[in-house]
């Protein structure tokens, strides 16, 4: 069976993405800037604006997800593809030192990995996920999550203090 | 005529071993457990440290989980604490056997951030060597694919011209691998004398290589057939889920490419097909990625007809200090899409640099497609992915 | 005291018996060497060229490293198997060197069971193999075993199918017999009125040996070793001697059978005593063609092994039996 890809004009698609999720979903900031359609949503709506994208709107590419510690809380940043000129930029933002979000692997499977990895080096708990394991770093004894603005790296820190 | 049924229903099949695993009520009865078995970090033949735990019935694997993570160099730490410029040499080492392509969406998200314009013949050279890069990925590529397989000489030929391109490289950035030569606003320097036509040369000469040296030797292989036909298939629809990027997804049929969907850089004005097979199984890749080491053949002609002439480096002032915000570099490395986020606080340093390699997500493959295929089919389709461990654990 | 005693038993035997086994050490030593230089120039490059002049001396280099190694064993293997099983693979290689013969009149032992003697020593590789990876007692050895034993046994049965053809026009089971029937220039050699049971026994004769395609028991890409993992040292250094030793033995075998053994392809070439030459060469060639195939091609999976094996040889050895029996009733004056 073959998946076939949005053709037509960029612009028009572009436009026809944004009014899709406007329609559906109260967002916080949308526009369309060169080829990105930027939006900024709620957390607890997240996934449902990309089962939109997904389901009604054909953006079939999950391109990855970004974590960024800003001190306090954490912005999410998930780019959709449609993988013909269109990019679907969703932000996110949790608030507090222990954040949880939905997961997305039920609409982006390929999500379980960047998921995996925004868990083990931030500690982001997703509810749903089926098998929420750190992806790089040691699976037992080893209760860091590195990226976090609040691990330092030190030279004076040995292998034994980190275990 | 037996050959020909039997080739009929491997591909039917795909390789699998369908209905040859015990059913539940003679398991208990005789007591059959699967083996869980580590094909472990350290393993002569792994595209490099990967630990993969097997559970297996006869030869028959049942589940397969990588675990990764033994290669990880917290790359995306190391760049928050290095100026903008000092992050390029990171860069270099994420994917070693390409490291061209890394450099170069680093610098296209931090230009991205400063909006920047790149002299026209920075440009040029940019996609040359991306493109000189990408030939020399593909085919060790193809030459790992055929060791696993148990043929250990078409990888020393496919390092022979690998070799030949490093000369090049080194002759134009100073480095046999890790070039340190694609920097933020442009190139280090310029081409030497000479060299487009010592490349234009070797470029003919690759190109009347390629079918003696590779194709004719492997492709009508009865054993690489029967071991690459069928293995390792998947839908259009699996592999987008799946997020598969570069030669795993085409090889199923789907045409995505970011250097024609996405178009960055010199790609704007090149003409080349993207190479995509409709079977979905490790025979298709291996097409895929000649189909493309022949493409890329074609676009470094193009630009070696068209070098434009001028300056390399755009002028950024001494200081990369980009202000406040989000740049995003989106090229296209040998091994799928690769993209850089890079976020700025107004400092000399980047607040957070999320590489999205294309390994980490293509290596999703090896859990869903590999149950149900046999012990030795594992390399084949870790042939089709064409994992580099640094690419996976950055 | 006469030398005319050592021509008699047991000293004769016995002697000859040494000297065979020194021959099949050398063999095993050389063919290492034999191996790396025509792999090297297989893949565009030259091979050991430091030890020794043109590096010939390497074998020696070799051995000697061998020998100093430490014996490796893991703690819980099964000490007893673990450590048997390498002369369980050695002797079956080295023991049927004794009924080959090299020259007219130059046999160790002119048994008239000759053939049966190669097909059920043979056999007995299958069990030095499972010792081997039984032995070991990890999952890689255990895989490796398992596999090298479905293997050999399922290629011995085409092996011995081909060989009823050549039994069949010789009217005897003796190697001398089948070497002296081929005489009178290469025309009269099996191979070609045989000639699908000299692909058959070549083919099935790579399998025994456990020869790229067919070297999955040791697979060096999936099972890194297969059953020979957990072996260092001089252990490891006799499983190798053993299988070099196996492809030199399947080739002569194949040589005396199919290509005439010591007979000069045009009688105007004969030596006399001193065939052995002829016979040196024609195994030296089979042998190179063993080495070739392992170089370029790459390995068969185990179901397509096994598939073909019993679904292709199988049938082919049998079909040409009956061609053979047919054409021996139908044209009695050539057979």
């Amino acid at each position: 069976m073959s998946v076939t890809l949005p053709e037509g004009d960029l612009q028009s698609r572009l436009e026809r993405y944004l009014k899709g999720f406007r329609n559906r979903h109260g967002l916080g900031e949308s526009a369309v800037e060169g080829n990105v359609v930027r939006l900024v949503v709620e957390p607890n709506i997240l996934p449902e604006v990309l089962a939109t994208a997904r389901d009604n709107l054909a953006v079939l590419h999950l391109s990855f997800i970004t974590v960024v510690d800003l001190e306090g809380s954490f912005e999410l940043t998930y780019e959709l593809l449609d993988m013909r000129g269109g990019i679907v930029r969703v932000k996110t933002r949790l608030e507090g030192e222990e954040p949880v979000i939905d997961t997305v692997t039920n609409i982006y499977p390929t999500a379980n990995f960047h998921e995996r990895e925004a868990y083990d080096m931030f500690g982001i708990a997703f509810r749903g996920h089926p098998d929420l394991r750190r992806l790089y770093m040691w699976q037992d004894h080893f209760d860091h999550h590195p990226l976090l603005k609040s691990f330092e790296i030190s030279t004076k820190r040995t292998f034994e203090g980190l275990r | 005529m037996l050959r020909e049924e039997r080739r009929a229903r491997e591909q039917n099949r795909g390789g699998r071993a369908s209905g040859r695993l015990a059913g539940p009520d003679v398991r208990d009865e005789f007591g059959i457990e699967t083996l869980e078995m580590n094909m472990g970090p350290q393993h002569p033949a792994m595209h490099g440290l990967l630990r993969l735990i097997l559970e297996l019935d006869g030869e028959t694997v049942v589940r397969c989980d990588p675990v990764m993570g033994y290669l990880h160099r917290s790359k995306e730490k190391i760049s928050e604490n290095r100026m903008y410029p000092s992050v390029v040499p990171i860069t270099d080492r994420i994917d070693y056997m390409n490291n061209i392509a890394m450099e170069y969406g680093y610098c296209m998200a931090v230009e991205d951030l400063l909006d920047a314009e790149i002299p026209p013949r920075a440009d040029a050279i940019r996609a040359l060597l991306n493109e000189l890069g990408r030939i020399m990925s593909h085919i060790p590529s193809i030459g790992f694919l055929l060791l696993e397989l148990g043929a250990f000489t078409p990888i020393l030929y496919a390092f022979r011209e690998r070799e030949r391109i490093q000369n090049m490289f080194e002759a134009i950035t100073g480095a046999r691998m890790m070039f340190h030569y694609i920097r933020i606003g442009g190139v280090k320097a310029d081409l030497p004398e000479g060299m487009p036509e010592q490349m234009w040369e070797y470029i003919e000469g690759l190109e009347k290589r390629l079918k003696p040296d590779f194709m004719d030797l492997i492709e009508g292989n009865e054993i690489f057939i029967a071991r690459t036909r069928g293995v390792g298939k998947m839908t259009q629809e699996k592999a987008i889920e799946m997020g598969l990027t570069g030669p795993p997804l085409r090889c199923t049929g789907v045409s995505y490419d970011v250097r024609r969907d996405y178009p960055y850089g010199w790609y704007k004005n090149l003409d080349f097909d993207v190479i995509t097979d409709e079977a979905g199984d490790v025979e298709a890749s291996y097409r895929v990625r000649i189909g493309e080491v022949q493409q890329s053949i074609r676009m470094i002609k193009q630009i070696l007809e068209n070098l434009p002439e001028g300056e390399v480096m755009a002028d950024l002032g001494r200081r990369i200090r980009p202000s406040e915000g989000d740049g995003f570099g989106r090229a296209e490395s040998a091994r799928g899409e690769y993209v850089v986020h890079v976020v700025s606080d107004g400092s000399d340093t980047p607040y957070r640099v999320r590489y999205r390699t294309p390994c980490t997500v293509n290596m999703q493959l090896l859990k869903e497609i590999v149950p149900g295929h046999y012990l030795p089919d594992i390399m084949p389709i870790m042939g089709l992915i064409d994992p580099v461990s640094g690419s996976w654990d950055k | 005291m006469s030398l005319d005693i050592l021509n008699q038993e047991p000293f004769r035997f016995l002697i000859s018996f040494g000297a065979i086994l020194f021959l099949v050490l050398n063999l095993a030593a050389v063919l290492t060497m034999a191996e790396r230089k025509v792999s090297a120039y297989i893949q565009l490059r030259y091979g050991p060229n430091r030890v020794g002049p043109r590096g010939l001396l390497q074998p020696a280099a070799d051995v000697f490293k061998l020998f100093t190694k430490e014996n490796v064993s893991p703690s819980r293997a099964d000490l007893w198997v673990f450590l048997l099983a390498p002369i369980a693979m050695f002797i079956p290689a080295a023991a049927v060197w004794l009924v080959i013969p090299f020259a007219p009149g130059a046999v160790v032992a002119d048994l008239n069971i000759a053939i049966v003697f190669f097909i059920a020593i043979t056999s007995i590789g299958a069990l030095g193999v499972i010792m081997a990876g039984y032995g070991s007692r990890s999952n890689f050895s255990l895989l490796g075993a398992l596999r090298g034993a479905a293997q050999m046994i399922s290629y011995e049965v085409p092996l011995i199918l081909s060989l009823l053809g050549i039994v069949m026009l010789t009217g005897s089971l003796s190697l001398v017999d089948v070497v002296n029937a081929q005489a009178g220039g290469f025309w009269h050699w099996y191979f070609l009125p045989q000639l699908p049971m000299f692909v058959v026994f070549y083919i099935a004769g790579l399998a025994e040996a456990r020869r790229v395609p067919f070297d999955l028991p040791e697979g060096e890409s999936e099972i890194s070793g297969g059953f020979m993992v957990e072996y260092s040292g001089m252990t490891w250094a006799l499983i190798q001697a053993s299988e070099f030793a196996s492809m030199g033995l399947i080739s002569a075998i194949h040589v005396t059978l199919f290509l005439g053994g010591w007979q000069p392809p045009i009688d105007a070439l004969d030596l006399g005593s001193f065939n052995w030459i002829w016979f040196g060469l024609k195994t030296a060639l089979i042998i190179f063609t063993f080495q070739w195939i392992r170089w370029t091609m790459p390995r068969l999976r185990m179901d397509q092994l096994m598939d073909f094996g019993w679904k292709v040889l199988v049938p082919v050895c049998l079909i040409w039996l009956f061609v053979t029996a047919g054409a021996m009733l139908l044209l009695p004056s050539v057979f």
